[in-house]
């Protein structure tokens, strides 16, 4: 499935942007007190009191294998649904909502070696950035979540 | 009856004669009308007081069938249909509503629509209807339209089946199929007793009418066949032998397949439960009857004559349990928000007038709260008919005689409780048939009563349901379950053991001192499990036993899993909740008092027990934390021979929590049970505790010494 033409929310991982469908997007917070939970893999940040609700947080430079760091004063929650729950994504910025036209988006480039590409759907190309669609729900594949066991071991591929 | 609810009460029936005339006069191709009339019956079912469910029920297949009409080319059935429906409609309202049977400005309704029912023109035989549509209508209608076992079609729903009206049925089929269980026990009592078979046969009656509708013809068989066997057949022969195990076995098989039609909302495949076919057939011989109508002839005095389910319906209104869990959860929280007002500076001494205003807050929230607990709490009869039930079954299937006995089967208990319990409470019976209660000879050689007794006793304190199970059997024998213990490993050779300590092995998995396996216990798959269940649900079983006079097994659960009751400890940095049920005792010990097992599995001795030592930090993973026993703290956890000492840095408070899941987005967390918020708004894990010790089992080289 590659990405559809529509409205993105974009945001920053590192140098890198990102977006993703505007629809699966819930709302966006500031970084609440994170409690960690023992036992899971190392991009569980842990979960947080949403409103007397209790929401998982994802750190997708840790899911992306991407340097880790700690959450700065630019750091943002996105609270996605996904799964029939709601999840909580943590990114170092959130940058716009793009309207990306179907003439922009390409495929995305086979990407060799143990990288997951899964949830890579796509490339908005313009003329000034590239930008890197995810699907957000195979991002938050609750699947690959409970394979990847107490140990903290990557996501097996199935 | 005050004069409004009698007012209302008329009104409605006036609107149930206008309705059924509107519906007599309707022509076959009358299609706007039926609109009209459609819209009509909508309205009456929002006119309906809410403890009508029933009533609203048969008023929305009439609804129904007047929209048939325009998806289908046979009218006619759906007239029939229609008519009935609104038949049952008044009947279940007047006898929830305790509506007068005649009122002088309104002909009985139910007399009008039957003579409407008369004169609707016969469909053509092109129009035939189908057969399960008319069972019932009438009692001039031929009786041999039943469907037969041997030609029954698998089971399926009509593809415009209306999903909410097919859970609908099974709620109340669900609801029926209780209050007939519950009738039948009495009737195996008293098998004379009038109410009791009417209300088994009501039951059959009014899931073959609803079953009809939604063409299970199946069902109306089993119905139809079932009703006439408590009717025509125990008048004759009496309500013994075949008759009675017939009854129960033909309301098992309407439970399973009314739990198989409620599944296949979710998507499940339908079919008809095993056996289902069997007791079919075996129905159709016994249950046939020569050509006598069944509860439709009784007319309006068995309609009228509440059934002790209705009486209770009268009050209640249904409400769905998401909104239910929704709205406990919501008060849950506003208990903790609260708390957490009641906690902060600005509230306190400096404000004495602020402070009696919280504090006036607060009482008001703790009373919201338990009205909203309450309102979760059902009692616990249901699950008491299925274990006598239970009971019943397996003494017959064992020879043996059993009386049953139940006390406090009104206390309640959260809902979702309930159902919990139920599975370790059946496998307690099991186990009281099975292995406490002795053949009759057997029992007459010691001078007992032929019939074993088991009394099932219910009762609630501290916030704790007690229920307990006691058989006077021939009780737990010391030497067996011993050297069994010893054949399996779970003892040593001669260790000598305190009398509770030996009785406590029944719990240990694996041991099963029954001389020979049945189909129904003696597996060793028995009381470790029912042990493991209780825990998991925060409560404790625990076992008394006399050689030769019975055994009691006693379950204390609390009343509800929505709050739990916690000590909130510190590992290092990081908070916890440890459920306060698991919680034995705390201590710090003394550097004498701490031994290792070969170099690395520790122990900490407190009074007469060694206990493994378990260090919490390592198995959460936790940096920081406290790691010298005597400048911390130890904390007994687990019961029986699990015990174990956690290592905490320190106890923060005791603390009352709404737990709610933590799995979404990460699955099942090995060791935590859920999650709570905390006074200060952050998220505290709650542990589970069977759990941890099982991963220190698995992480420590001490791994005997936990198990």
């Amino acid at each position: 499935m590659s990405a559809a033409a529509g409205k993105y929310l974009t945001f920053f991982l590192g140098a890198e942007e990102y977006g993703m469908a505007i629809l699966a997007v819930h709302e966006i917070i500031g970084v609440l007190p994170i409690t960690r939970v023992p036992r899971t893999p190392p991009f569980v940040r842990g979960v947080i009191n949403l409103r007397g609700r209790v929401i998982s947080i994802l750190d997708l430079r840790r899911k992306f294998d991407l340097p880790a760091v700690d959450p700065g004063p630019t750091s943002c929650i996105i609270v996605v649904a996904a799964h029939a729950a709601h999840v909580g994504l943590l990114v170092d910025r959130v940058s716009e909502v793009a309207d990306i036209a179907a003439g922009d988006i390409e495929p995305p480039p086979p990407l060799g070696g143990g990288v997951q590409t899964d949830y890579l759907v796509g490339i908005a190309k313009s003329a000034v950035r590239v930008r890197l669609l995810l699907d957000i729900s195979r991002v938050i594949d609750a699947g690959d979540l409970a394979a990847a066991g107490p140990d903290g071991g990557a996501p097996t591929a199935a | 009856m005050p004069p409004a609810s009698r007012r209302t009460s008329r009104a409605i029936l006036a609107r149930f004669s206008e309705l059924s005339a509107a519906i007599g006069r309707l022509g076959v191709s009358d299609l706007e009308t039926r609109g009209a009339l459609r819209a009509g019956v909508l309205g009456l079912i929002d006119q309906m007081p809410a403890r009508d469910a029933r009533a609203c029920v048969s008023l929305r297949l009439v609804a129904e069938a007047l929209r048939q009409d325009r998806d289908r080319g046979d009218r006619q059935p759906a007239l029939h249909q229609a008519a009935r429906a609104l038949l049952d409609a008044v009947r279940t309202y007047r006898a929830s509503a305790k509506a007068p049977d005649r009122l002088s400005v309104i002909e009985a309704p139910e007399r009008s629509i039957i003579a409407i029912m008369r004169n609707l023109p016969e469909a053509s035989p092109a129009l035939k209807p189908r057969t399960s549509d008319l069972i019932g209508l009438t009692d001039r209608r031929p009786r041999s339209v039943v469907a037969r076992a041997e030609s029954l079609p698998a089971l399926a729903l009509p593809n415009d089946t209306d999903r909410a009206l097919l859970g609908d049925f099974c709620d109340e089929a669900r609801e029926y199929i209780e209050s007939a269980e519950a009738a039948l026990l009495v009737l195996e009592r008293e098998p004379d007793d009038g109410d009791a078979a009417q209300t088994v046969m009501r039951a059959f009656h009014s899931i073959k009418g609803t079953a009809g509708f939604l063409k299970l013809d199946g069902l109306v068989a089993l119905a139809h066949h079932g009703e006439s066997l408590l009717g025509e057949r125990r008048r004759r022969d009496g309500f013994a032998g075949r008759v009675a195990a017939l009854s129960l076995r033909a309301l098992d098989a309407l439970r399973d397949t009314v739990k198989n039609l409620d599944a296949s909302r979710g998507g499940a495949p339908l079919a008809y439960p095993p056996g289902f076919l069997e007791v079919l057939r075996e129905l159709e011989v016994l249950g046939a009857e020569p050509g006598a109508p069944a509860v439709e002839d009784a007319g309006p005095r068995v309609a009228s004559a509440p059934a002790p389910s209705d009486a209770a319906a009268t009050h209640s209104a249904r409400v769905r349990l998401d909104r239910l869990d929704a709205l406990v959860d919501i008060v849950g929280e506003l208990v903790v928000a609260h708390w957490m007002i009641a906690q902060d500076p600005a509230s306190g001494h400096d404000h004495p007038e602020l402070a009696r205003k919280v504090a006036h807050a607060g009482k008001l929230v703790r009373d919201l709260h338990d009205m909203s607990m309450g309102l979760r709490m059902v009692p616990l009869r249901g699950t008491c008919n299925k274990l006598v039930r239970l009971a019943r079954d397996l003494a017959q299937r064992a020879g043996k005689q059993v009386a049953c006995r139940v006390e406090g089967e009104m206390t309640e208990l959260d809902r979702n409780m309930v159902e919990l319990v139920a599975d370790p409470l059946m496998h307690m019976v099991r186990n009281a048939i099975d292995h406490g209660i002795e053949l009759p000879e057997e029992r007459a050689a010691q001078g007992k009563p032929a019939a074993g007794c088991l009394t099932l006793r219910a009762t609630q304190m501290n916030g704790q349901v007690v229920v307990a199970l006691h058989d006077d059997g021939r009780g737990l024998q010391r030497d067996r379950i011993l050297a069994r213990a010893e054949a399996r490993g779970l003892v040593r050779a001669g260790e000598v053991l305190s009398d509770t300590d030996v009785l406590d092995l029944i719990f240990a998995p694996g041991l099963s001192t029954a001389q020979q396996v049945t189909d129904v216990s003696g597996r060793g798959v028995g009381m470790d499990v029912v042990r493991r269940n209780i825990q998991a649900l925060h409560g404790r079983v625990d076992v008394e036993s006399t050689p030769g006079q019975g055994t009691t097994i006693t379950l204390r659960v609390p009343l509800t899993l929505a709050i739990t009751d916690g000590m909130l400890v510190r590992v290092g940095d990081e908070r916890y909740i440890v459920p306060t049920t698991n919680v034995v005792v705390s201590f710090r010990p003394e550097r004498s008092a701490l031994f290792t097992v070969g170099g690395r599995g520790e122990m900490v001795r407190l009074r007469h027990d060694v206990l493994p030592l378990v260090r919490l930090h390592r198995l959460l993973d936790v940096h920081g934390a406290s790691e010298d026993p005597t400048a911390a703290l130890l904390m007994v956890v687990g019961a029986g021979e699990r015990r174990c000492a956690l290592l905490v840095d320190a106890i923060v408070g005791q603390q009352q929590v709404v737990a709610k899941p933590v799995t979404a987005g990460i699955g099942d967390v090995p060791g935590i049970s859920g999650a709570a918020i905390l006074g200060d708004g952050r998220v505290g894990l709650i542990l589970d505790v069977p759990q941890m010790l099982e991963l220190a089992r698995h992480a420590q080289p001490n791994a005997q010494a936990v198990a």
